[in-house]
């Protein structure tokens, strides 16, 4: 093998990669799977108990279930599906990246506002941005789907 | 970008399901490139032009704003 097809062979396996999805049906596995877990996440609120361990394993299926809805094929999933996804993608980074900066200095201000003498800084946690950064992909996704 | 898929659409007679399965998207693609809410990119471009067998430019317009 010379170099040329070694680097060609090299770039097919990395766009392989990069444009890797799951057939279309595992969308549906992936919003009943979703269903599911957020059903029982907020069952938990109504029961005595202890269960953080539980709460945080479904707060991760939520996140694998989303991902996984995120990566499903469309039915069709032709060049203006890829267009759209690309677009939701880098408005879901961008917003992910924003409202990580911004959310907590928001909070820092209304926390010196509300109590000057506790003033509190608190950093966002793993599952909310990749909650939010999931959430608004799909509703972008979807929008720009339905306008198209 | 102007197009006039509509026109070459009617001129040989496909409907935009019949259009969208011989160039494999799917009918809201066809409808978008239509209503110019879509510009598709070279392949698929070049697939119409091999299918209504005129050239791109025939069918694909630049607008004033171009």
């Amino acid at each position: 093998m010379n170099i040329k097809s070694a680097s060609e062979c090299e770039d097919r396996r990395i766009l392989k990669f990069i444009n890797f999805k799951l057939p279309n049906y595992y969308k549906k596995i992936g919003w009943i799977g979703f269903t599911i877990s957020f059903v029982i996440l907020l069952s938990t609120k109504y029961f005595d108990g202890d269960f953080s361990i539980l709460i945080e394993l479904l707060k991760r299926l939520l996140l694998v279930f989303l991902l996984i809805v995120v990566m499903s094929k469309e039915k069709v999933e032709d060049e203006m599906i890829k267009s759209i996804r690309s677009q939701a993608f880098s408005f879901a980074f961008v917003g992910a990246v924003a409202y990580t900066l911004l959310q907590p200095t928001v909070n820092l201000i209304v926390s010196a506002i509300v109590r000057p003498d506790k003033v509190i800084f608190e950093d966002l946690g793993d599952f909310q941005v990749l909650w939010f950064m999931m959430i608004v992909y799909l509703v972008v996704f979807m929008k720009l789907k339905k306008r198209a | 970008m102007k197009n006039s898929l509509k026109v070459e659409r009617a001129i040989n007679n496909y409907t935009q399901e019949e259009l969208a399965k011989k160039i494999g998207v799917s009918r809201q693609t066809i409808n978008s490139i239509e209503t110019n809410r879509y510009v598709p990119s070279t392949l698929l471009a070049l697939k119409l032009s091999r299918l209504f067998n005129k050239p791109v430019n025939e069918f694909f317009t630049l607008d004033d704003e171009d």
